[in-house]
């Protein structure tokens, strides 16, 4: 694999990651409510429909006979329009201006709402967490998938989900400590400079927009981390001022 | 539905702001695509340095 891949494939693991972590908080609430058995079910089912989601839309994509440099620039202009939206959100927590995820409070407001909920209601609750959570997992491993490669872009999604089900049964408990929001900075970051790369090199061409190749891949993620970190520091709320709620 | 379109799209500012940086990319790119790229890049930092306070 080239560095792109890698970077790719980085990217999708460490954003499953946190997607992931969000998923096991609600399934754990679930499963103490009604048993692991019927909550991992759930999950199971949800799991397999985004798995089905990958490989319609990405055989689809595939099948596609529209110009490469279409293709590129259509999923560099989603990638803009994802990457930024988790770029602004990551710097708002950052700066204090918007909540930082919990996932202990997460994870105790749904072991509330579940204490009135019917057994069939908490299995809905579990299915519908797991699926919100993993229809991000599936735009990205469809968006980068299709350039870079489908396996490496589901298997990093897959490792990212092995990974995250290994330490949060071990722990038995939310996985308070994963630093979401780097995470979700540092990958908003890769997914703006993918964006970037192929949304201007889409429409421009490629060697005439970024005459640096694939290293400027490299450059564009050390600008939005750099200005991402400036930018969260010039609009840190003040200390008195209360941070927004803001789920996911 | 709705979910799914905001997971792709975001809220309508965000939508503004990629829209405006690709067209300026664009407009630019008829005299200096080289310069394109650095544009979107400055667009995008703007945009979102206008979101974050």
């Amino acid at each position: 694999m080239s560095a792109a891949q890698w970077g790719g494939a980085g990217a999708i693991f460490l954003a499953s990651a946190v997607e992931w972590v969000e998923a096991f908080t609600i399934v754990l609430a679930v499963a103490l409510t009604i048993g692991w058995r019927r909550a991992t079910g759930a999950a199971a089912a949800a799991l397999a429909l985004i798995g089905v989601l990958i490989a319609v839309t990405g055989a689809g994509l595939e099948a596609a006979q529209a110009d490469i440099d279409r293709i590129r620039a259509a999923i560099g202009v989603f990638l803009l329009l994802f990457g930024l939206r988790w770029y602004v959100k990551a710097i708002r927590r950052s700066a204090g201006r918007t909540a930082l995820h919990d996932e202990a409070q997460e994870f105790a407001e749904t072991r509330e709402h579940l204490e009135q909920s019917e057994s069939r209601a908490a299995w809905v609750i579990a299915f519908k967490g797991v699926l919100l959570e993993g229809l991000e997992v599936w735009l990205l491993v469809v968006a980068l998938g299709h350039t870079l490669s489908y396996a490496a872009a589901a298997g990093s999604a897959l490792a990212s989900l092995v990974a995250v089900i290994g330490v949060g049964l071990a722990l038995q408990a939310p996985l308070t400590r994963v630093p979401e929001n780097t995470l979700k900075f540092l990958v908003s970051c890769a997914i703006l400079s993918f964006g970037s790369f192929w949304g201007v090199g889409g429409i421009v061409g490629e060697r005439a927009a970024w005459p640096l190749g694939d290293l400027t891949l490299l450059l564009l993620f050390g600008t939005y981390a750099v200005a991402g970190r400036l930018i969260a520091w010039a609009a840190r709320a003040p200390r008195s001022g209360g941070a927004i709620g803001a789920r996911a | 539905m709705r979910k799914l379109l905001q997971l792709i799209f975001g809220d309508p500012r965000n939508v503004a702001a990629v829209a405006l940086a690709l067209l300026a990319a664009y407009g630019l790119a008829r005299i200096a695509p080289a310069a394109s790229g650095a544009l979107l890049v400055l667009v995008l930092l703007a945009a979102a340095a206008l979101q974050a306070f």
